[in-house]
């Protein structure tokens, strides 16, 4: 299984030049200046951990030595980053990979294969109790590929590669030919596999997103209500209520600073992003008209469910920004499993003990507005904009269904005026914003430019709570 | 060079550009009409507009190409 190159590299004598692949490097440049400390012995299992602070709160690492077998994982290595594992249970703080490693060490047959199996256990066992983050700096091959899968947050350097099997595997068993960038690099896991959250240029920037990720999960603060500045948000949405827009800027805006968004390219139509609001760490899920309208589809259903649960399972807050038609309709999705990937949102939404705050910006149709942490769903409270449209369907389209004999009967020349007029009475009787109100699904309706206020004190107030479970990469 | 592809099926609304024409990224090419939105299709890249594959009124299907920057 393993595929990479297991030569036994020399080690680099005391003139040659520093190695890149030693990890006491990468480990040093992880940690803040100064507070790194082993908590395993240098040796040659192919794996160095350590203790340290990241923005000054204590976390754990392990790093690959790619230096030694390529990184690869025998029962020694294993063992170390099992022991890592522990340490950053009992002190609960986050753990962070940093990964190097051609998978488990051939020479020890399946003796590694246990070992392995054994780190699997751990991580999976610290699923929802510390945050688990991995940094995939070079290749990361077959168990060390699922390594990083198995934790909540994966950061891709330049010249990582994630794959189960190697190019030449691939070749021999299904003649397709294939190089490990095209196979397992940022290209394939940004936009097709969703194994990747966050994409970096270099190895230097991989790391330096890995700590604000540790940061914002492990050192949430609390929202000081007094120090959000007011946005008036009117101008973010287009005149036209059809037009679709970018829903980035009225992300980046709510936030304190512009967020860290999670699988920015894979299912773009919803974005997840994690930020600062009031100082605290929140966790924004937003539909993004300018990608397939909004809609919810089963890819994006499923990658914002497994945000939703990430952050229910670490006890950070949710804003959840709607704007979205409905899901998508086809061939293709019903036989993708919009209906069993699908459910995971509304399983995610409705499982969640964090405080998660819902605001209506434009449109909430159909399965969609439920999905989207509605009040039945048990939101913890559902703001909505003026704007805001909240109905089963469009007006229109609904009387075409509901009133399709009437219509039928009714001489074309007159029919236009009659499905407006059907429209218009359907509107007042099923749908608007007032009705909404009326019955409790919305709480209240805000301006724009009390967003951030307003969303800041509900969170302040709120009860603080986090899932009792673990976070299956769904 | 790039294919430009519908995201999804949808109407051709508008087509804001000619062949020909010099594009930025970011720029709108055409604007689609699904799911009672108008979904602009924009530039991925600069260059010049190679070719227009729809009119107004066509009907794409996702993954039909709309056009191609050079």
């Amino acid at each position: 299984m393993t595929v990479l190159d297991n030569r036994v590299v020399t080690p680099a004598s005391a003139e040659e030049a520093v190695d890149p692949r030693d990890p006491n490097i990468r480990l040093t440049a992880l940690f803040d200046e100064g507070t790194v400390r082993p908590i395993t012995p240098e040796d040659r299992s192919g794996v160095l951990a350590a203790m340290g602070r990241i923005e000054g709160s204590p976390a754990v690492a392990f790093c690959s030595d790619a230096r030694v077998q390529g990184g690869a994982m025998g029962t020694d290595g294993c063992e170390h980053i099992v022991h890592a594992y522990d340490v950053a249970v009992r002190e609960r703080v986050p753990i962070v990979g940093v990964w190097h490693s051609g998978g488990a060490r051939l020479a020890e047959g399946v003796e590694s294969l246990h070992a392995v199996g054994r780190v699997f256990a751990s991580m999976t066992k610290a699923s929802g109790v510390v945050p688990q983050i991995s940094v995939v700096v070079g290749p990361a091959a077959g168990g060390a590929a699922y390594g990083p899968a198995l934790t909540d947050l994966v950061v891709l350097a330049d010249e990582g590669r994630i794959f189960v099997t190697g190019p030449d595997v691939v070749r021999s068993v299904t003649g397709e030919n294939v190089d490990m960038r095209a196979l397992g690099g940022p290209e394939p896991h940004s936009k097709r596999s969703g194994v990747v959250h966050v994409v970096t240029k270099t190895e230097a920037d991989a790391l330096v997103q890995a700590r604000r990720l540790a940061s914002l999960l492990g050192h949430q603060g609390r929202v000081r209500p007094d120090s959000v500045e007011e946005v008036d948000f009117t101008a973010f949405l287009p005149e036209s209520p059809r037009r679709a827009y970018d829903v980035h800027p009225l992300v980046d805006g709510l936030l304190d600073d512009p967020g860290l968004e999670l699988h920015p390219k894979w299912a773009p139509n919803v974005v997840t992003a994690l930020g600062r609001l009031g100082g605290r760490t929140v966790g924004v899920i937003a539909n993004n008209p300018m990608r397939l309208g909004g809609c919810l589809d089963a890819t994006s259903a499923e990658k914002a469910a497994r945000f939703v649960r990430m952050c229910d399972a670490f006890g950070v807050p949710l804003v959840v920004l709607v704007d979205v038609p409905g899901y998508l309709p086809g061939v293709g999705q019903e036989h993708d499993g919009v209906v069993r990937r699908g459910a995971k949102l509304l399983h995610a939404f409705a499982e969640a003990s964090v405080p998660r705050v819902t605001l209506v910006t434009r449109k909430a149709y159909g399965g969609a507005y439920i999905a989207m942490n509605s009040r039945s769903l048990g939101a913890t409270r559902v703001f909505a904009w003026p704007t805001a449209e909240i109905a089963v369907m469009g007006a229109v389209a609904a009387v075409r269904v509901l009133k399709r004999r009437e219509l039928a009967a009714c001489p074309e020349d007159d029919r236009a005026a009659l499905e407006a007029k059907l429209a218009e009475d359907h509107e007042k009787i099923a749908g608007g914003l007032d009705r909404a109100v009326q019955l409790g699904v919305v709480d209240e309706i805000i301006q724009p430019g009390t967003t951030r206020g307003a969303i800041a004190a509900l969170l302040a107030k709120a009860t603080p709570a986090r899932g009792a479970h673990g976070n299956i990469p769904l | 060079m790039a294919e430009v592809c519908a995201e999804m099926v949808a109407n051709v609304w508008k087509v804001v550009v000619s062949p020909g024409d010099t594009v930025a990224e970011g720029d709108t090419l055409v604007i689609l009409e699904s799911m009672k939105m108008e979904i602009p299709v924009l530039a991925e890249e600069d260059g010049l507009l190679a070719e227009l594959k729809v009119a107004e009124g066509d009907v794409v299907q996702e993954g039909d190409i709309i056009a191609v920057i050079r």
